[in-house]
C-alpha cells in the first residue's frame, strides 16, 4: 500500500516540477526564474562552491571555549530559543489541530480507501521528508555563508535533516498526545495551565541553578574568549546542562567541526529521533476529524488568498464602523472607493490612531528635548529613524499597502460595469493606500522636524521658520508622491494581472524572481519619474534663494515639484484609465 | 432597448464571438444558450461593457456602448454566475457604496423595500462571509437593481441556488421583464428557458445558429415533427457536440 502512496507523492512531485519547467516557456516566468536563480547563486551558492573555506570553528556539542566558538554559541542560543518556542507552541496548541495534515484530495481518496491508520501516518511522515530534505539543502546554503562554523556542506545538510526531522516528529507526537489527553477529559485551559506552569518551573529551576553554580561573570575588559568560556561553563554545568541536553544532542551533528565529531554526535541524535518515531507510531489517536476540518480551513484560506484577499486569508472578517459618512449623491464617486477600501483596511489604521501617534511623537520629542545630554542625543537617533522610515514608506510602502486594484482584481468584472471612466475607478482605488501612506509619512516628517529642531549642528541652517516650511512642503508633496508611487504597481497589475496574483499566492524561484523584478522596477520607474521634478525643484530653489531666502525658495521649489508630479499623475491616470477600459482578465489565464 | 450588430470578439487567433447580431426589446427575455465554450459569457461581458469588443456595435437604450460607455452603463446591470461581493462591506454598506457610484439619491427609500422583497432586510448589518450562498446572490441582485436598470444581463443565474432560490430567481426575472426591462440571460438549463424566456439565441463556436421566439426556433429544428422537446431542438441545433 505504501508503494501506491509513494507513487502518488513522487508522481505529484514530478508533475509539479514538469509544470514548473513548462511554465518557463512564458517569458514572465523565465525572466523571474533567471532573476531568482541569479539571486540565489550570488548570495548563497557561490559562497558555498567557490569561496575557500574559512577557519574551522570549534566543536560545539560540548560548547568548548574559544573565540571561534562565538558564532556556534550564538547559533546554539538562537536555535535553543526557536526550539523552546516551537515545542512550547506544540504543547500549548489548540486540541483541534491535527498532528498530520492531509489535503482535501488526500482525504477524499485515502480516508475511505482500505488503508490502515499506521500507513497513513507513514505516508505523511514520508511526505514531510520531501519538504525536510529540501529545507535542509536550502538551510545548508544559507548557513554555508557562515563557514566559520566549521564542518562542511554535507555535515550541515545531514545536521539540518536531523534537527528538522526531530522537530517535525516532536510536533506530531505532541499534537497526538494533546488530542489523546483532551479525549481523556483534560480541558484546554487546564492543559495550558499545566504546560505553562511546567515551562515556568523549568525556567526558574534553570535560573536558580545558574545563580548557584555559575562562575563569576568576566569583568568588562574580558576578551570574547572569556565570554565564551563563561557561557560554556554555565550551559555545561548543573541543571542547565541536563535541561539543554536534548537540544545539544539534536544540534550536535550540525555543529560538528569534522567527520569524527560528526559521527560521534550522530549516534545520540539518531537515537533521539528513533525514540520520537516510536512515540508517534504508538500514539493511538484519532486524527481524521481534525484533519478534515484543517483541510477545509486551509482550502478556504487558500481560495481567499488566490482571490487577492490576504486579510481574509488571515482570519474571518468583522463588520466595522464606517470611516466617514458616504452620502449617496452629490460627491465624487472616487470617494466611494476610498470609503470602501478603508473599511477593508486593518482596524488599527484609523485617523484616531494616527492622531494618537502624532501626539505621542510630539510629547516624546518634547521630553527628549528637555532632558539631560543623553536624552537630547537620542533626538539624533529619532531623526535618523524618521528619515529611514520616510524612505522605507515611500519606496516600499506601495508594495505593502495593497488596498487598491490589486486587492480588487477579482471584482474587476463588477468594477467595469460601473458608470465611471476608467481613470475614475483607478484614482478611487488608489486613494486608500495613498491616504494610509501619506498619514505614515506625515508622522515621520513630524518626528524628523521636531527632533531636528534643537540640535546644535543644525541651528545655523535650519531656523524654526525654515524647518517649519520644509516640513510643511514635504507634507504637501507627500500625497502626490504616494499616488505616483502607487500608480506603478497598479499599472503592473493592469499589464500583468497574473503576475500580481501569483507573486502573492505561490512560491518558487520564478515567483521570487518576479517579486524582485517588481520591486526593482518600482524603484527604477519612480526614480525616473522624480528626476525631472527634482531637477526643476533644485533649479527653482537656487533661483529663488537670492530673492526669497530659505523658506521662500523652498516653497517655490515645492510648487515646481508639485507641478511636475501633478502633470505626471495626470498623464499616468489617463493612461491607467485607458488600460483599465481595455482590461480583460479573461485574456490573462492565471497560471 | 438592446441592439447588437456584427459583434466580434477575438483572443489572439481565437474568435470567441463572430458577427453576432440581435436585438432585445423592453419586456423581452432572451435566453443565450449553447455548448460549453460557445461564447455565451464572452457575449454577455461584451454587452455589459466589461471587455471591449473587437468589432461591431452594441447599443443600450439608444446609447452606443463604445462611444459613451458611462451613459450606457447607467442603464444596465450585470449579474455574474457567482455573486462578486466585497468581503468587508455589510449588506447595508454594499447598497450605500453602489448608490454613490450610480448616484442614486433616494437609495435608502429604495433599499428598504428591495431588501424586504429579497428577504434579506434582517441581514443588513452582516458581512458577505456571514451569508449563505443564496443570501449572497440576493444581495448581488439588490445591488444590481438599486439603480432601476432598464437592461439586465444574467450569467447562469441559477448557479448554486436551492429549489426555493431558483423559484424566486425565476419570479424576479419575470417580474423585471414585466416591468419593462430588457433581459438577456445565459444558461445551460433548458427548463429555465422554457419557463422564463420569450426568445432564445443559440450560439455555437461564437456563431449564431438560431434566434427567435421559442416557438420559432423549435419549428426551425423540428423537421416537421410535432412535440419536439427543447432539449432535442438544442441537440439538433448544436450538432450534439462542443466542436
Amino acid at each position: 500500500m505504501i508503494q501506491a502512496l509513494l507513487y502518488l507523492r513522487l508522481t505529484s512531485l514530478k508533475n509539479h516540477l514538469v509544470s514548473t519547467v513548462r511554465r518557463m516557456r512564458h517569458p514572465r516566468y523565465l525572466v523571474g526564474a533567471i532573476a531568482g536563480a541569479a539571486y540565489f547563486w550570488f548570495f548563497f551558492l557561490r559562497r558555498v562552491f567557490l569561496v575557500s573555506p574559512g577557519p574551522t570553528g570549534a566543536g560545539v556539542p560540548a560548547l568548548d571555549a574559544g573565540a571561534a566558538a562565538i558564532p556556534a554559541l550564538m547559533l546554539f542560543g538562537m536555535f535553543t530559543l526557536f526550539a523552546l518556542f516551537r515545542l512550547g507552541a506544540a504543547w500549548l496548541a489548540p486540541s483541534d489541530r491535527p498532528g498530520v495534515a492531509f489535503t482535501e484530495a488526500e482525504i477524499a481518496f485515502l480516508f475511505p480507501a482500505p488503508v490502515s491508520r499506521r500507513t497513513l501516518i507513514h505516508f505523511k511522515l514520508l511526505s514531510s521528508q520531501l519538504t525536510i530534505l529540501l529545507s535542509s539543502v536550502l538551510l545548508t546554503f544559507l548557513t554555508g555563508r557562515g563557514r566559520f562554523l566549521g564542518g562542511n556542506p554535507l555535515i550541515h545538510a545531514v545536521g539540518w535533516w536531523v534537527i528538522l526531522s526531530t522537530l517535525n516528529l516532536h510536533t506530531i507526537g505532541a499534537a497526538f498526545t494533546v488530542t489523546r489527553l483532551t479525549e481523556g477529559g483534560l480541558s484546554k485551559a487546564r492543559r495550558q495551565a499545566v504546560v505553562t506552569g511546567l515551562i515556568l518551573l523549568l525556567i526558574a529551576a534553570a535560573g536558580y541553578a545558574v545563580w548557584i553554580t555559575a562562575p563569576a561573570f568576566p569583568d568588562e575588559e574580558g576578551s570574547p574568549a572569556a565570554l565564551v568560556q563563561y557561557a560554556a561553563s554555565v550551559t555545561n554545568t548543573g541543571l542547565l546542562h541536563w535541561l539543554l541536553l536534548p537540544i545539544k544532542v539534536v544540534m550536535g551533528p550540525f555543529l560538528a567541526p569534522d567527520w569524527r565529531e560528526f559521527f560521534l554526535a550522530l549516534g545520540p541524535a539518531l537515537l533521539l529521533l528513533a525514540a520520537h518515531y516510536v512515540w508517534v507510531l504508538r500514539s493511538e489517536t484519532s486524527f481524521e476529524e481534525a484533519s478534515i476540518a484543517q483541510a477545509e480551513k486551509r482550502s478556504r484560506l487558500l481560495a481567499a488568498a488566490r482571490a487577492g484577499n490576504f486579510r481574509l486569508a488571515r482570519g474571518p472578517a468583522r463588520a466595522r464602523r464606517e470611516p466617514f459618512v458616504l452620502s449617496p449623491a452629490g460627491g465624487r464617486p472616487e470617494l466611494a472607493f476610498l470609503w470602501k477600501n478603508l473599511l477593508a483596511s486593518p482596524a488599527f489604521l484609523s485617523s484616531r490612531n494616527f492622531l494618537i501617534g502624532a501626539v505621542l511623537i510630539a510629547a516624546g520629542t518634547n521630553w527628549l528635548q528637555h532632558g539631560d545630554e543623553g536624552r537630547r542625543a537620542a533626538l539624533a537617533a529619532v531623526a535618523g529613524m524618521a528619515l529611514f522610515a520616510s524612505i522605507y514608506i515611500l519606496l516600499l510602502g506601495p508594495q505593502l499597502a495593497r488596498q487598491d486594484l490589486r486587492g480588487d482584481l477579482t471584482h474587476a468584472d463588477i468594477l467595469k460595469t460601473y458608470p465611471l471612466q476608467g481613470w475614475q475607478v483607478m484614482l478611487g482605488e488608489m486613494l486608500t493606500p495613498m491616504a494610509i501612506l501619506t498619514a505614515l509619512l506625515w508622522l515621520a516628517i513630524l518626528a524628523a522636524a521636531l527632533a531636528l529642531g534643537p540640535m546644535p549642528r543644525f541651528a545655523g541652517g535650519l531656523s524654526p521658520g525654515v524647518r517649519s516650511t520644509v516640513a510643511l512642503c514635504l507634507a504637501v508633496i507627500a500625497p502626490p508622491l504616494c499616488l505616483l508611487q502607487l500608480m506603478i504597481p497598479n499599472a503592473a497589475t493592469l499589464l500583468f494581472p497574473s503576475w500580481a496574483q501569483t507573486t502573492r499566492t505561490r512560491g518558487g524561484i520564478d515567483v521570487m524572481g518576479q517579486r524582485m523584478i517588481f520591486v526593482a522596477g518600482q524603484l527604477v520607474v519612480i526614480l525616473a519619474a522624480l528626476l525631472p521634478a527634482a531637477v526643476l525643484g533644485v533649479l527653482l530653489w537656487f533661483a529663488a534663494h537670492w530673492v526669497l531666502g530659505g523658506a521662500g525658495s523652498t516653497a517655490v521649489a515645492t510648487a515646481g515639484v508639485l507641478g511636475v508630479v501633478g502633470l505626471e499623475i495626470g498623464l499616468g491616470l489617463w493612461w491607467l484609465g485607458r488600460r483599465f477600459d481595455k482590461f480583460d482578465l479573461s485574456g490573462e489565464t492565471v497560471k | 432597448m438592446i441592439e447588437v450588430l456584427a459583434l466580434n470578439k477575438r483572443y489572439g487567433d481565437f474568435t470567441a464571438v463572430r458577427e453576432l447580431s440581435f436585438a432585445v426589446q423592453p419586456g423581452e427575455v432572451l435566453g443565450l444558450v449553447g455548448p460549453n465554450g460557445a461564447g455565451k459569457t464572452t457575449t454577455l461581458r461584451c454587452l455589459a461593457g466589461i471587455i471591449p469588443a473587437n468589432g461591431g456595435t452594441v447599443t443600450i437604450g439608444g446609447v452606443n456602448l463604445a462611444q459613451d460607455p458611462v451613459a450606457a452603463k447607467r442603464l444596465l446591470a450585470f449579474f455574474p454566475d457567482e455573486p462578486r461581493l466585497f468581503d468587508y462591506l455589510t449588506v447595508r454598506q454594499h447598497l450605500a457604496f453602489v448608490a454613490r457610484i450610480y448616484g442614486v439619491t433616494d437609495h435608502e427609500a429604495l433599499a428598504g423595500p428591495l431588501l424586504e422583497e429579497l428577504e434579506i432586510a434582517d441581514k443588513a448589518d452582516q458581512l458577505p462571509g456571514e451569508l449563505s450562498r443564496g443570501m449572497k446572490q440576493k444581495l448581488a441582485i439588490a445591488c444590481g437593481l438599486l439603480h432601476s436598470p432598464r437592461v439586465i444581463f444574467f450569467d447562469e443565474p441559477l448557479t448554486g441556488l436551492d429549489p426555493l432560490g431558483i423559484r424566486r430567481m425565476k419570479d424576479s426575472i419575470r417580474q423585471r421583464a414585466a416591468g419593462g426591462a430588457a433581459i438577456v440571460l445565459s444558461s445551460h438549463l433548458l427548463h429555465l428557458l422554457e419557463e422564463v424566456c420569450s426568445h432564445v439565441l443559440i450560439l455555437k463556436q461564437g456563431t449564431k445558429i438560431a434566434h427567435g421566439t421559442l416557438a420559432d426556433v423549435s419549428a426551425q429544428f423540428a423537421n416537421g415533427e410535432s412535440g419536439v422537446s427543447l432539449e432535442e431542438v438544442f441537440i439538433r441545433a448544436t450538432g450534439g457536440s462542443e466542436s
